[in-house]
């Protein structure tokens, strides 16, 4: 399903779901985010009223469990589809929202201080994935998407990437499923690790948003850890987004000069292009809430608006995550991607203890 | 994430993302303009 709805996400851009279409899968995304909310609410009532010792599990994490169980067990009906896959619009809409709960002289410490991770993180992700690729006997393209996929923003870049290097649809999909399997271990496995290492928030923030790939896993992520970690990790990836643009115009003209793609015309177009428009409405956000355009209560508004758009993205990754599809797309690539990702992992982790050692996080 | 959706001779065409900006703007504008008081969570 993951691979499904990424290709009707390329071809959506040629022909838009009718907003008829989107209403059955938007009121599954927030009915199951609901239930995880509740179901959050009610265990921690009911071990409260009986004296158990229970650990509070955040409503993240039921959102997702909940969409797994239903993707994963039942079958979801083909009229939910076209709603489902508008979890991304509502991640961005919640990203462009939560700017109200960053002060702008905040926005530009953390997102400094994530940029310069970023640009060291993309620098040696492309290295090493290139590496893995020849060392893996995977096509050279195939190399590319893998390549943009684990070191700027997941889905998207590969997507974007996909069109510019006039990489094989095939090729996207492995990429896009490696992706995607690996966001949901990354799910899992960064907060225990992040409990191990007893990281604070901003540290653990920072390093999911560095470390794990798409955009809605990112903030899952870090909103498994915490309030704070969420908000740090959308920081922290909304920066690494921010360089999208840049990695596939590298990329389109590496490939124009060898002649397997189309040449870049206009490279300032092309960047306008790729670049994510949510980064500035997230900014703008941010700016008229330092100039104080509104109220305390207001900002309160704003910020739980951006809680329920987060709401529908997280029921969306666990509704568009099918295990049977990823484990479909071929052992290579996810190897590949795999190893890529332990690797960035440990890497990123390392940057952020250094980082937080520096400017104490 | 991913860009513009289509330009060119036909016009601008807003992308998903500049629409999910235009929506949390006008979002953060009622709740400026106090149509929603109170967004509870």
């Amino acid at each position: 399903m993951a691979t499904s709805i990424a290709v009707s996400k390329v071809e959506s851009e040629k022909t838009p779901a009718k907003i008829f279409d989107l209403v059955p899968g938007i009121l599954l995304l927030a009915g199951v985010g609901y239930a995880g909310k509740s179901l959050e609410k009610f265990l921690n009532t009911y071990a409260k009223a009986h004296h158990w010792t229970f650990p509070n599990i955040e409503y993240v994490l039921w959102a997702i469990l909940i969409g797994l169980v239903i993707s994963n067990v039942l079958t979801v009906p083909k009229i939910f589809q076209p709603g489902i896959a508008t979890y991304e619009f509502w991640l961005k809409v919640g990203i462009v929202l939560l700017g109200s709960r960053f002060v702008l002289a905040d926005v530009l410490k953390l997102g400094g201080i994530s940029l310069a991770l970023v640009v060291i993180e993309i620098s040696l992700s492309l290295v090493l994935m290139h590496a893995l690729g020849r060392a893996f006997h995977l096509t050279p393209k195939l190399t590319s998407l893998l390549a943009v996929g684990s070191s700027i923003c997941g889905v998207s870049a590969i997507i974007a990437a996909q069109g510019a290097i006039d990489a094989d649809e095939q090729d996207s999909t492995f990429a896009i499923s490696a992706v995607l399997a690996l966001g949901a271990l990354a799910l899992f496995s960064f907060p225990l690790i992040g409990h191990s290492l007893h990281l604070s928030d901003g540290s653990f923030g920072l390093w999911a948003g560095l470390g794990v790939d798409n955009t809605a896993e990112a903030t899952a992520t870090g909103a498994l850890y915490s309030d704070a970690a969420g908000k740090v990790a959308v920081l922290a990836k909304t920066a690494r987004n921010a360089m999208i643009g840049f990695v596939v115009l590298a990329y389109a003209i590496y490939w124009a000069k060898r002649g397997q793609a189309g040449a870049v015309g206009n490279k300032a177009g092309f960047l306008w292009k790729k670049f994510p428009k949510f980064v500035l409405g997230f900014l703008a956000i941010s700016l008229l809430v330092s100039l104080h355009s509104f109220t305390k209560d207001q900002v309160t508004s704003l910020g739980n608006l951006s809680r329920w758009a987060f709401l529908l993205t997280f029921a969306g990754v666990g509704l568009r995550t099918n295990f049977r599809q990823l484990s479909k797309q071929g052992l290579r690539p996810f190897v590949v991607g795999a190893l890529g990702e332990v690797l960035i992992a440990a890497l990123t982790l390392g940057l952020v203890l250094g980082a937080s050692r520096i400017w104490g996080l | 994430m991913s860009g513009e959706v289509s330009s060119g001779r036909k016009g601008w065409k807003p992308s998903l993302d500049t629409w999910a900006v235009i929506l949390a703007l006008a979002l953060a504008l009622l709740v400026r303009a106090d149509v929603f008081k109170k967004i509870p969570w």
